[in-house]
Order: C-alpha cells, then structure tokens, then sequence
C-alpha cells in the first residue's frame, strides 16, 4: 500500500523537533512536549482526529506560532525564532487559499517574485509547475473558476514552486469528494515523489496517512502515541488507544495464561487465544487481544482446534460491495466484527440473520496489547 | 393543472409586485425630482416664478428650451472655479478620510471579537447629537479665542492666536470629522471578512508583513475601499453646512454658489442649471464605480 521501502534507506535528518510544547492562554496544552526527526525524502505524516493537536505542530513548523518551550531545527539550523516568510519551508493550506484576486500563474509565481528573482527565471519555474501539475492550459484563469481537484493542484504547485526545503500540507485532500480523492491522493504522492521534497502531512484521514506517508506519527491530546511505518502502524500497534484510532479493530480483554519465549496464551470470557510470538509480560496480566475484522473467517461448523476460534449469533450483515462485514454476538454479550471478502458472486459463507456461525483466525492474526 | 398554473400566476404577479415596489419608490423619489430640476434648470425665471416650458400661442403645443443658465454657467469663470475646488475639497476629504480610515478599520477588524461591537458603537456614537450641534461644537475649538487657541496660549507654545477658523484648514476638519465614519464603516465590513489564511499563505511564500499588506489585504479589501471613497466622494462634493459653518467667505464650494442662486438671486433655472451639473460630475464616478462593481459580478459569475 504506502512506499515503504523508501523510508527503510538511511538518511540525514531534516527536520528535528526538540521537546516542543505549545500552552495556549496559559491553559491549554495544545502540543505536550514533542520530539520527532524527518529524514530527508521522507513524507511523515501526522494522524489523529480534530483537537489532538497536529495542526499546531504544524503551524509550529510553519512559523504561525512559536512554541511555548523546545526548539525547532531544519537542517541543523535553528528555525524556531525566524518568521513565517524567513523560513524555507512552503505549506499547502487547507482549502489551498489560494489569492482569489490573483489569476493560476500569478498565484504560483508570488513565492518566486518575494525572492526578486529575474523575470524569465520566474516564467521558467512557473511554467515548469504548471507543467508538473498539468495545468498549462488554465493558467489565465482565477482560483474560482477552477474545479476542486484544480485548485488543489494550482496550491501544490504554488507550494511546490519554491522548491521549498520542507513542505508542509495540512489535510491535503479533506475538501474534495470521495471519488476525486482517491485519484488525487496517488497523483499528490506522484508530484511529490518526483520532485523528491521532504513532507509533513497532517491528516484525520488513516486511509490518507497509510497510502501517503512513509512514516506516521498518532497523536492524541498534544503528544505522539506511536510512530511508525504505516504497516508497523497498522499491524503492530502499541496501545489501545492506537489499535482503535487505525482501521477497524476487535479487542478481547483477557488475563495471560501461558507466557513462554514462542508462544503466549491469553484467556478471555469467549475463547482461548494461542498468539505465536513471545511477548514481554508474565502469566496473570491483564491484557487486550486486538483482532482486525479482516483477519476473521467464518465458518457453519465448529473448528476442530483448542484455540482462537469463538461461537456466535449473526446480528448484522452490513454489505459493502467489495467484502462484507459480519456482527457475532458472542456468548459473553460482546459482539465481535468479521470481514468477509467477496471473492464469489454469491457471499461467500451463506450465513444470515440468525445464524450460528463460528469465528477463528490464525494464530499470527492477533496483537497482544499491554497498555 | 389548471390549478397549478393560475397559482403559479398568481405567484409570478406577487413576484413582480414585490420586485415592482423598490422601482416604484426610485421612480417617485430620485427620477421624477430630477426631471423637475431638469425642466426647471431648462426654463426662464419670472417676477415669482418659473417659466411654463409649454406654449400655446400657435394654437399648439410648442416648448420652449432655455439654455441661458447652461451657457452662464459654462462661460462664467466663478462656476468653473467653484466646481474644481468642490472637487479638490472632496478629493481631499476622501484622501485624508482613507488614510485615517483604513489602519482604523484595520486595527478594528484585528481587534478581539468581543471588543468590536463597542468599538464599532464608539464609531457611531457622534450621530447621536445633530451634526449641526457638533459642527458648531468644532466653531468653538477653532476660533481665534476659542479652546485650542486658549490652551496653547496659556501654555506659553504660541503667544498670537493661531488663525485656523475660516480657513481651508478648519473646512477640511470638519469634513474629514464629519464623514470619517463613511470610510470607516464599509473598510471594516470588508475587513472583517478578510480570511486570515490569505495573508498567512502570502508569508508563508516569503512576503514581509509589509508585502502581504500591500499585496493580499488591500487588492481583497477594493470593494470596502471603493465603497468608502464613493460614500465620502459623493456627499462631500455637494456640501453645503459645513463650508458654510467652518469655511469661511473664501472656501468656494458648490453647495453655496447653490444656495446663493436659489435663495439670494432666487434664480431657480441657474440654481437648477448648477446643481444638474454637479449631479453629472458626480455621475461620473459613480458610473465608474458601477461598471466596477458589475465586473466584479461578472468574475464571480
């Protein structure tokens, strides 16, 4: 899904941000001591739903604010005291603002004009912008007579123009509408892979940080749950705060019964989970087993197994199309969710309201989590 | 059927009547006063009276055109000096007003959402008393022993009264007084409105505080500066009491050679004369304004 093998190559840091706090009004801690690196090349994203405080971070970056404490450095200089337009760092603005009294080729060469660079230098770059983003032909026209999917391209463009160091976009693609995202989304990591600039990416949209970003940071309440590749993210996450915030997630509460160096298992109120990989805890600890719906299969008849199956009653049989998700209310009252691909014309199991049916899944399936 | 469309008529009839009562009111209120004033500019004045346009002496209907008070008016060098310096007054008025209006409107827009309401209210507090009480108000401060001279008089600073009554100088303080908040009130509308991502966006591309200002926050802010200047324009151009009050015998502005025609000569075809004039010059940025404005429409379009 995302460019991971990217990330895995070594490189210098870009940008380093040293215990960051930002206290609004003397209360309110909207960044609570961050620290990050961004390798050069990178595209990290920052995920986490609205008042998590991303957006601050990278208005931080930006130079709109300063930070309460901790220092901000791009390329080994420190950056937290210069203004906005001192730092060179460009930003893609949500909802692009894009100068509405300005025409497409205006509105790229305003960055470039600031720098009093000569004229032809500014048409060169401008036209070699335009070009990037296709959008030659419209660059006599104003911002509005533009389609979302444009503007979005005219404000990538203009950010790009520069050739900013860092490139900030915050919630890149929020303002367009489901169908044009997915077709953006893959051109914006396009654009921005070939012209090899290193991105922060703020983001509520897991979907976006995933196929997007090299990294991901979550974040909640000012400070950074887990960061990681968008994988590592997804399949490994450290806590139950993250497991939930990614994707779709089923988790069992138990208490470890078994802890060996291969294999642990855990008990819980419906069934009994063999997990094939040691972890570090001891037997009788409470824990959380996360179980992603997609890893789920269903079946009418009782697994033959000691572990990791359960039994429960079809409540819900939401379809999407592409797969199908089962609700099993189990024994103990919890309900549990089961993707199913659609990988026939007929849904695959034949299962409907009422049914009994038995969950299982593989023993690599699940995610012990101890916090 | 049937029914729905003599509902949906009646409907259209109710739409045209609504739409119809503003015409109407334009039509009883600015364009039938002005075809008296065009018609009377355009007759003779009597003993008590003006001219009938209509005569019947032929046996029909005939009508008489006078452009006697057009051709004085055209010819005359005091009308010819008084109108430029009707309009030097008012461009000096409109400039002065923008210069303090506009950081006015600036700081008052930027300032915290839940002071403006009281700024704004300080703003208008001066049309609470009669503008004629608060022009009489500055007669008191200007002249030669009224307050200011008084002050700095015992302060030592000067030691002869500072004539400043009866100058352009005392005219231009009362009209910049008088229509500032005209300037004021349409800038901060439209700065108000200003989307502060704009001018983040435009120092994020590496324009200085002063560039952004210059570049993003006055071309956004044309409307409001536009509709300021013509608020100001306008009205000052034909000003009478303030001229009259303040500016002493040598301030020539229009709005007296007006009142000297109607009521000193009373020779209304020459007050009318001089007044459609006036209304043409002001007709002129007006139009532009207009045409502005309907451009505007059409880019938005």
């Amino acid at each position: 899904m995302a460019v991971v093998s990217k990330a895995n190559i070594v490189r210098e840091d870009l940008l380093r941000v040293e215990g960051v706090t930002k206290i609004f009004d003397g209360a309110v801690k909207a960044v609570d001591n961050v620290s990050l690196t961004v390798a050069s090349g990178e595209i990290f994203a920052l995920l986490g739903g609205s008042g998590c405080g991303k957006s601050t971070l990278l208005r931080m970056l930006a130079g709109f604010e300063t930070p309460t404490k901790g220092r901000i450095f791009l390329a080994g200089e420190d950056i937290t005291d210069l203004p906005p337009y001192k730092r060179p760092i460009n930003m893609m603005f949500q909802s692009y603002a894009l100068f509405p009294h300005l025409n497409v080729w205006d509105n790229i060469a305003f960055g470039l004009r600031r720098d009093g660079l000569p004229n032809d230098q500014i048409a060169e770059q401008v036209e070699k912008m335009l070009g990037l983003v296709q959008l030659a032909k419209y660059a006599k026209r104003k911002p509005h007579q533009l389609s979302g999917g444009q503007q979005q391209r005219v404000a990538l463009a203009r950010s790009l123009a520069k050739r900013p160091k860092l490139l900030l976009l915050d919630e890149p693609l929020a303002a367009l509408d489901k169908k044009l995202r997915e077709t953006t989304q893959l051109e914006l990591a396009n654009i921005i892979e070939e012209v090899g600039v290193t991105c922060v990416l703020v983001t509520h949209d897991q979907e976006e940080a995933m196929t997007m970003a090299s990294r991901i940071a979550v974040m909640s309440e000012g400070h950074f749950l887990q960061v990681g590749a968008p994988d590592e993210v997804y399949e490994m996450p450290n806590s139950r705060q993250v497991a939930d915030f990614i994707g779709n997630v089923n988790i069992f509460d138990g208490v470890i019964d078994e802890d060996k160096a291969d294999h642990v298992t855990v008990r819980s109120a419906d069934c009994l989970h063999y997990v094939g990989h040691g972890i570090s805890g001891h037997s009788g600890m409470n824990v959380g087993v996360a179980l992603r719906p997609e890893k789920i299969l269903l079946t009418k008849d009782q697994p033959a197994s000691a572990y990791n199956w359960c039994e429960g009653e079809v409540t819900e049989i939401v379809y999407f199309g592409a797969h199908t998700t089962y609700h099993l209310k189990l024994a103990s009252g919890k309900v549990i969710k089961a993707q199913a691909l659609n990988n026939t014309r007929d849904l695959s199991y034949g299962l409907t309201w009422g049914d009994t049916a038995y969950a299982y899944w593989n023993e690599r399936a699940m995610v012990v989590l101890t916090q | 059927m049937n029914k729905v469309s003599s509902t949906l008529r009646k409907f259209i009839k109710g739409r045209y009547l609504v739409i119809g009562i503003p015409y109407v009111w334009l039509l009883m209120l600015a364009l039938v006063p002005l075809l008296i004033v065009l018609k009377i500019s355009l007759s003779e004045m009597e003993s008590t009276s003006v001219s009938s346009m209509m005569d019947w002496t032929h046996g029909w209907p005939t009508v008489k055109l006078n452009f006697a008070s057009y051709i004085f008016v055209a010819t005359d060098a005091l009308y010819y000096q008084t109108y430029i310096s009707s309009l030097k007054y008012a461009v000096m008025t409109t400039v002065i007003c923008m210069a303090i209006g506009y950081p006015f409107a600036y700081f008052m827009a930027r300032s915290p959402k839940h002071i403006q309401p009281t700024l704004l209210m300080l703003i208008m507090l001066p049309f609470w008393t009669s503008f004629l009480l608060r022009i009489y108000a500055w007669k008191t401060l200007l002249v030669d022993n009224g307050v200011i001279n008084n002050i700095l008089m015992s302060l030592g600073v000067i030691h002869e009264p500072i004539a400043m009554m009866n100058t352009p100088f005392s005219l231009m303080i009362g009209m910049v007084y008088s229509y500032l908040p005209f300037m004021i009130l349409p800038l901060y509308a439209n700065l108000s409105k200003l989307d502060m991502r704009y001018l983040e966006a435009a120092a994020d591309l590496g324009a200085s505080p002063f560039k952004v200002f210059w570049l993003i926050t006055v071309p956004l802010s044309k409307a409001g500066i536009v509709a300021g200047s013509m608020l100001v324009f306008i009205p000052a151009v034909g000003e009478y009491v303030i001229p009259e009050l303040l500016g002493g015998p040598d301030t020539l502005m229009i709005g007296r050679v007006l009142w000297d025609e109607f009521f000193s000569n009373n020779d209304w075809p020459m007050a009318s004369a001089v007044a459609v004039v006036m209304i043409l010059l002001i007709m002129l940025p007006m139009a532009i304004y207009n045409k502005y404005q309907s451009e505007q429409m059409a880019v938005k379009v």
